[in-house]
């Protein structure tokens, strides 16, 4: 409505200039009979008012959906045009819907592709990782345990790569089931052995073994080697401990993973989720990107589990999942 | 002596895993021709079947379910692809067990080992290949002993998973690192401190057999067995 009035504002001022210009030519011509003019006035301002209320009334759905902020794209679809001005908006903003989706449906075909060339690629890869591996393995000498230490970056680097690629895609790509805590940690414990005694860094384990989580074991899998990673890397001091405790709160499952090594600036405390922050410690130590917290929490975000951070600088850091 | 037929496109990794399994003593085939797998199978006749998934041509399910229709022997897939579904995929068409790369030699051997003894039950001591030796000192990994002439000890398994690292590279030094990784296992993450107590256990089982000094500790760089004792029963 007020945007009709306003639209008709020029109608209505210039209606009266006319109006005053009509009665003031009369005036002048000598004609002074104030009771015709004013039923003179009355009447074409009736015709007037006649005029904006058919016109208000045909272009009543135009102009609220115009008022309307749109809800989704194809929102303007369902309005029924009903006069010339409507229906040639209507058919602009049709044709521009649809040269609108016919890129779009290109672009994400093209996005689909890249996805899909990124991960037949990093498989592609792990069979050459393979076989340096089978190489290495046999070895013991310091360059083969070198390679080997390499190897396995390479690895937890493709890893992030699928992730992220996958990462758009999640709902097609989860399997949620009951897992035995316990037995998932120590399982995953075992599967990044060397990084423990390559960090001569030692796990505790102080967890109740009835506790079970519902997840999805593959994407559960990678938030928690992401945590140990840096729990591991940031501990630098040897012999230190890393310990994982499970408890049940308030009827949540709580899993921490308390290390002893080096901490967060409190600055960096807030922004370590956030993609490609790297903070204080990446910096220092060049083997970060940035992308680990920030999937891991997305990935947590995404399977409904809860992801905290405390940390005090040189005393630790300690992660909290809450189930 | 059982035959392992391996079907990989990629020769380095069929290199690597021939020469590793001809050491447990298993006789393998690797397919070059990738359009007559049946046949070639057919001609071997293996026991136990390494199948890649990602092949020129036709993919491994499909040639699964063509080894199925001529054998029950075991198949165990090879790939670089780790999701559920992929696996699933696996074990629907046919096979026994699944792989996922980059893979320990350890694992895949294990496997081949524990689906052979399935199958074939009465080959098991076969299927464990040679006992380990050493200058006339036999490891038996199946039943934790440790023999010398006449003499025999009993091993924990611990123990037993050092002693087969040592005696593999006999007279070449182990890192305590590889050590740690050796016995590192879901039930016990060992420390420093447990795998010098480890150590010490094993010395004490080579000297009931009358062996001393063989295992010799090279500081700053793990430990040595030198095959110091006589061969001569």
């Amino acid at each position: 409505m007020r945007l009709f009035l306003r639209e008709q504002r020029p109608v209505i001022v210039i209606y009266f200039i006319q109006l005053a210009v009509v009665t003031f030519v009369y005036w002048l011509d000598g004609y002074r009979n104030a009771a015709v003019s004013m039923y003179a006035v009355l009447l074409s301002s009736c015709l007037l008012v006649g005029y904006l209320v058919f016109r208000y009334l045909t272009h009543r759905s135009f102009y609220r959906r115009l008022q309307e902020p749109a809800e989704s794209i194809g929102d303007f679809t369902d309005v029924k045009p009903s006069s010339p001005l409507s229906e040639s908006l209507h058919r602009l903003l049709k044709s521009q819907y649809r040269h609108y989706i016919s890129e779009l449906s290109g672009q994400t075909e093209k996005i689909e592709g890249h996805i899909r060339f990124i991960n037949q690629w990093v498989h592609q890869m792990k069979t050459p990782i393979s076989v340096i591996h089978l190489m290495v393995q046999q070895e013991s000498d310091s360059r083969s345990v070198a390679i080997a230490d390499e190897l396995d970056r390479l690895r937890k680097g493709l890893d992030m790569v699928l992730y992220t690629a996958r990462l758009d895609q999640f709902e097609h790509d989860i399997y949620v089931e009951t897992l035995g805590l316990e037995k998932l940690v120590r399982s995953l414990i075992t599967a990044q052995k060397r990084l423990f005694i390559r960090g001569k860094v030692f796990p505790v384990i102080e967890m109740e073994p009835q506790l079970s989580v519902v997840s999805d074991e593959k994407w559960l899998t990678f938030v928690l080697t992401q945590l140990i990673t840096n729990a591991v890397r940031y501990t630098l001091r040897e012999n230190g401990k890393l310990y994982f405790r499970a408890y049940a709160k308030n009827g949540r499952t709580m899993l921490e993973i308390e290390d002893e090594g080096i901490g967060i600036p409190e600055s960096d405390l807030p922004r370590v989720f956030d993609a490609y922050f790297t903070g204080e410690n990446g910096r220092r130590f060049q083997e970060s990107t940035g992308m680990g917290m920030y999937l891991a929490k997305e990935i947590c975000r995404k399977l409904g589990h809860e992801l905290d951070i405390e940390s005090e600088e040189g005393r630790g850091t300690l992660v909290r999942m809450k189930f | 002596m059982f035959k392992i037929f391996i079907v990989e496109d990629d020769q380095g990794l069929v290199k690597l895993l021939e020469e590793y399994l001809h050491k447990f003593d298993y006789e393998t085939f690797a397919v070059t021709d990738f359009e007559s797998i049946n046949t070639q199978f057919r001609q071997y006749v293996p026991h136990l079947v390494l199948l890649d998934v990602n092949l020129p041509k036709y993919d491994g399910y499909y040639w699964c379910r063509q080894i199925r229709s001529l054998s029950t022997c075991p198949i165990i897939f090879l790939s670089a692809r780790d999701g559920k579904m992929d696996q699933v995929m696996g074990l629907d068409n046919g096979a026994d067990d699944y792989i996922t790369k980059p893979f320990d030699y350890d694992i895949v051997l294990a496997k081949i080992n524990s689906h052979l003894r399935r199958a074939y039950g009465t080959y098991a001591a076969q299927a464990e290949g040679r006992p380990l030796q050493v200058q006339g000192l036999r490891l038996d990994r199946e039943r934790l002993c440790l023999f010398l002439r006449e003499m025999r000890v009993e091993l924990s398994h611990t123990e037993m998973k050092i002693l087969d690292e040592l005696m593999i590279k006999s007279e070449q030094v182990v890192s305590r690192d590889r050590l740690l990784e050796k016995i590192w296992d879901e039930q016990i993450f060992v420390d420093d401190n447990t795998l010098n107590v480890y150590v010490t256990r094993v010395r004490k089982k080579l000297s009931a057999l009358g062996i001393e000094d063989a295992l010799q500790t090279v500081r700053g760089q793990g430990y040595r067995l030198v095959p110091s004792w006589e061969n001569t029963p």
